[in-house]
């Protein structure tokens, strides 16, 4: 048994490896491409005045919204879980809404409502708009978790309500908090869409532009890999900011026991913070996207939407099964318990979350002609979503895993079963809904996927994504309102899935909600 | 015939020695239990005979079969052995029926052998026309059941229970444990029992087996390890015990704080008896033993636990008595020690 363990646990970890080789891919590219170039080449494209201003800006951009987002984020979701308002369920749900919305789709909205729409701010006010959700979600699902006990053992200390809040509840949610702004600053870094409708030069604007217009693949690869270090040390920033992990102690049974507060101002204030968000979130560009589609029903052939849809759904399908194929190696090596190299791999995992689809489509793109047939096709498209997207799916497929407990895989063994009969009999029926909805929520995110699609499509294929913002590039608006509201449409489904409570266990819902908002 | 034979038995985790040189044997039909406190190593130990975990030195036997030494292992799906763990672990995604039906492989049975058996079983455990529940739309002493019919269909030599009714409510787990180990009786099975409950271990065991850092520390009847334990530490984890400091002469005579004779033993070793609460008889009467002051009353219910102080000796002893009714607490009372001395020197 010994060996034999030995033996699969080896073939795991070289399969594991080869992935890890295979989604490292687009960064060796990129370091390729930006080695051709001299030193002094580099150092000038780096010093260059261009770049700082690029680069100030980005970074601009990412205080500010992930600034706003902590605070007003924080606000909404505390407002919707401890202040007393009418339909709290309903108000969550349409707060989360803007996720089915992507930037791209907000931005040309606000701009067909207000066309001299530009520059920093206006891309933070978008942005913080579609963003928001992230941090509300999250936090939200925190202050679900806090154990009521020790509010009232507050209480009973002599601690005021505010007192309570500031000492008890927030440093417990502080986690949330981090990972929320680390989930929305992610989302504007790689943010290509909104930024460049609303002519904001940021690190994918400017890689964007050096590939097209000068060719120059080269400095593209050294901003490509400017942008990429930005959001490792992002990604490490916030890995130091959200201190030290504590257990929180779920709170069995009291989940509707919690007493709102129930002050006339503070509820007056909390919903007209959550009309004004869902306002501008949801209400007014849904109101766009029809009214524009009512203008002209016939301004885009139905044989075009079919087309559009039917592409995006294909190429999206293909880019979640393949990251789901590439995400089982090290999901099994992970429910099999921990070790240097499990850890070593989930970490590499992260650095597809560091690479903004830009980056990846500027990588793959510069290496098109090396990759002889694959170059064009939708295949290498459907790679990029999977590197894209593994560490979502690997998150999903793993806690799909988790669910099956190795009791279960012990006594199946003492009755005889053999390891594949294990897993076919055991592991892939329990743990197979729950990968199934991940794979579904890969797919959904990949659909909306707009930069890497734009450079990697095959010539003369149209998705959704990209018909949506060459119509709304030009201000034809009237042509992307049927595309962006397919699109939506779409979108919500797995949006709404988010938010319902689910009949599990309740120690498996406890983390639904959090696990969920890990995909996204 | 031996059922069971582990000789010299080492596992480790690591570093960490978790079983060392155990050796354990088990007569056909005979259901022994594994006591101890947790970290003793008692699960290890069962785990490491269904084949679950790799010792490191030692081997197992089923019968004459060897099934484990530290070289070649065979995997628990050739082993025969029925693991009930913990709180069961019913397969969440298979009824009550394929569940208990999981272990019976096609190419072994045909399908009407298959479907009767699993009938056979579930009337066995008292749940027909639960057949097609799934798991949790059955109670956690069903759940339990299903679990022991799991493996109990693949007819095991020998049975493994993982403190099978820890999790379960005080009420309702004498019940089942009487009637799952009636059942195993009747069955015949050998069964290895995994329990921290002392009670549990000398009520339902024909031996009980006592574990103490990774190794046995004493085995035997359960009359026998309570009766006769071989240190103070054991006796204590049998059941409650009174020690008291002790002297014993060169001519055997032992004297404590409760022996009749009350005469100092001269020339002398020092030690101290380990005495059961219930082997002393507290009266009323003056001039029956000891006399005491009655300090505290703990009431039980079906018997109470008085604490009284020792006139002669400031000694506080600890004596279980039926009826609290006739003690009260400020009384002076007499106290005997009826049962056995059992005198251990101090290393």
């Amino acid at each position: 048994m010994k060996t034999e363990r030995r033996l699969s646990s080896f073939g795991l970890k070289a399969l594991v490896a080869i992935v890890l080789v295979l989604i490292l891919q687009p960064l060796l590219y990129l370091v390729i491409r930006a080695s051709e170039k001299s030193s002094s080449q580099i150092l000038s494209l780096l010093t260059r005045e261009k770049t700082i201003e690029v680069l100030a800006l980005t970074l601009s951009l990412l205080v500010i919204v992930v600034f706003v987002n902590v605070l007003l984020g924080t606000a909404i979701a505390a407002g919707l879980h401890y202040v007393k308002i009418p339909y709290p369920r309903l108000f969550l749900v349409a707060t989360v809404l803007p996720l089915a919305i992507p930037s791209y789709v907000f931005t040309y909205t606000w701009i067909a409502l207000f066309p001299s729409m530009q520059g920093l701010w206006a891309a933070a006010f978008i942005l913080a708009l579609s963003t928001m959700p992230y941090m509300i979600l999250t936090v939200f699902t925190a202050f679900q978790k806090i154990d009521l006990a020790l509010i009232e053992v507050g209480r009973s200390l002599g601690l005021s309500k505010v007192a309570i809040f500031f000492r008890i509840i927030l440093p417990q949610v502080r986690r949330s908090i981090s990972a929320g702004a680390l989930l929305s600053g992610l989302y504007v870094l790689s943010d290509f869409g909104a930024v460049s409708l609303l002519n904001v030069e940021t690190l994918t604007v400017s890689i964007q532009n050096l590939f097209k217009s000068s060719y120059d693949r080269g400095a593209a690869s050294i901003i490509g890999i400017l942008l990429f270090l930005a959001a490792a040390v992002f990604i490490s920033f916030e890995t130091r900011l959200k201190g030290r992990d504590f257990e929180t102690r779920g709170n069995e049974g009291f989940q509707n026991s919690i007493r709102r507060i129930d002050r006339s101002a503070l509820s007056l204030l909390t919903l007209s913070v959550l009309a004004g968000y869902i306002f501008c979130a949801v209400a007014l560009p849904l109101y766009v996207l029809v009214s524009r589609f009512l203008a002209n029903p016939t301004a885009v052939a139905v044989t075009d939407l079919v087309t559009a849809a039917a592409s995006t759904v294909s190429v999206a399908a293909l880019g979640a099964i393949v990251a789901f194929a590439l995400s089982l190696p090290l999901a099994f090596l992970i429910s099999q318990g921990k070790g240097r190299f499990t850890t070593f791999s989930e970490k590499s995992i992260l650095i597809s979350h560091a690479l903004p689809g830009v980056v990846v489509g500027l990588a793959l793109v510069s290496f098109g002609s090396r990759l002889g047939g694959l170059y064009q096709s939708i295949y290498l498209l459907a790679f990029a979503y999977a590197v894209l997207f593994l560490a979502k799916s690997v998150a999903s497929t793993s806690t799909s895993l988790a669910l099956v407990s190795p009791q279960l895989k012990e006594v199946a063994a003492t009755l005889g079963k053999s390891r594949s009969k294990i897993a076919t009999e055991v592991v892939f029926p329990i743990a197979l809904p729950s990968m199934s909805l991940g794979v579904l929520l890969v797919f959904l995110t990949a659909m909306k996927e707009l930069p890497a699609t734009l450079m990697l499509r095959p010539t003369g294929m149209d998705t959704l994504a990209t018909q949506i913002w060459s119509a709304a590039s030009i201000s034809r608006f009237n042509e992307a309102a049927p595309y962006a509201l397919i699109l939506v449409a779409i979108a919500a489904i797995p949006t709404f899935i988010l938010t319902l409570p689910r009949t599990t266990s309740k120690e498996v819902r406890e983390n639904e909600i959090e696990k969920k908002v890990r995909f996204l | 015939m031996t059922s069971l034979s582990v000789s010299h038995l080492t596992v480790k985790f690591g570093d960490r020695e978790i079983i060392s040189d155990l050796s354990l044997e088990l007569a056909e039909g005979e259901i022994a239990s594994l006591l101890g406190p947790s970290g003793c190593g008692k699960t290890t130990l069962l785990r490491a005979i269904a084949g679950l975990i790799q010792p490191n030195g030692g081997t197992i036997r089923f019968g004459s079969k060897l099934v484990g030494v530290s070289s070649v292992v065979l995997p628990p799906s050739k082993r025969g052995t029925g693991y009930v763990p913990q709180q069961g672990a019913l397969f969440p995604h298979l009824s009550v029926a394929k569940n208990i039906s999981f272990g019976l492989d096609r190419s072994q049975y045909s399908r009407n052998e298959i479907s009767q058996i699993t009938a056979e079983m579930i009337s066995l455990i008292g749940m027909n026309g639960l057949e097609e529940r799934m798991p949790y739309q059955i109670s956690g002493g069903q759940q339990m059941r299903v679990a022991l019919a799991r493996a109990l269909a693949i007819k095991p030599k020998l049975i493994l229970l993982d403190e099978p009714f820890a999790a379960l409510d005080a009420s309702f787990r004498d019940e089942l444990r009487t009637e799952v180990i009636g059942l195993l009786r009747s069955l015949g099975s050998t069964a290895l029992l995994v329990t921290h409950d002392r009670e549990e271990a000398l009520v339902s065991s024909d031996r009980v087996i006592l574990m103490r850092d990774g190794q046995v520390a004493q085995s035997g009847t359960p009359e026998e390890v309570y009766e006769a334990p071989n240190s103070a530490e054991i006796a204590a984890s049998t059941g409650d015990v009174l020690t008291l400091p002790a002297r014993k002469s060169t001519s055997g005579l032992i004297e404590y704080p409760l022996s009749a004779s009350g005469s100092s033993v001269g020339d002398s070793q020092s030690g101290y008896v380990v005495i059961r609460p219930e082997e002393i008889r507290v009266s009323k009467d003056a001039g029956k033993g000891q006399e005491g002051l009655l300090r505290h009353i703990d009431y039980y219910g079906h018997d109470a636990m008085l604490t009284i102080d020792l006139t002669s000796s400031h000694t506080i002893i600890r004596a279980r008595v039926a009826g609290p009714a006739e003690f009260s607490v400020g009384q002076t009372v007499y106290l005997e020690h009826l049962g056995p001395v059992r005198y251990f020197s101090l290393r």
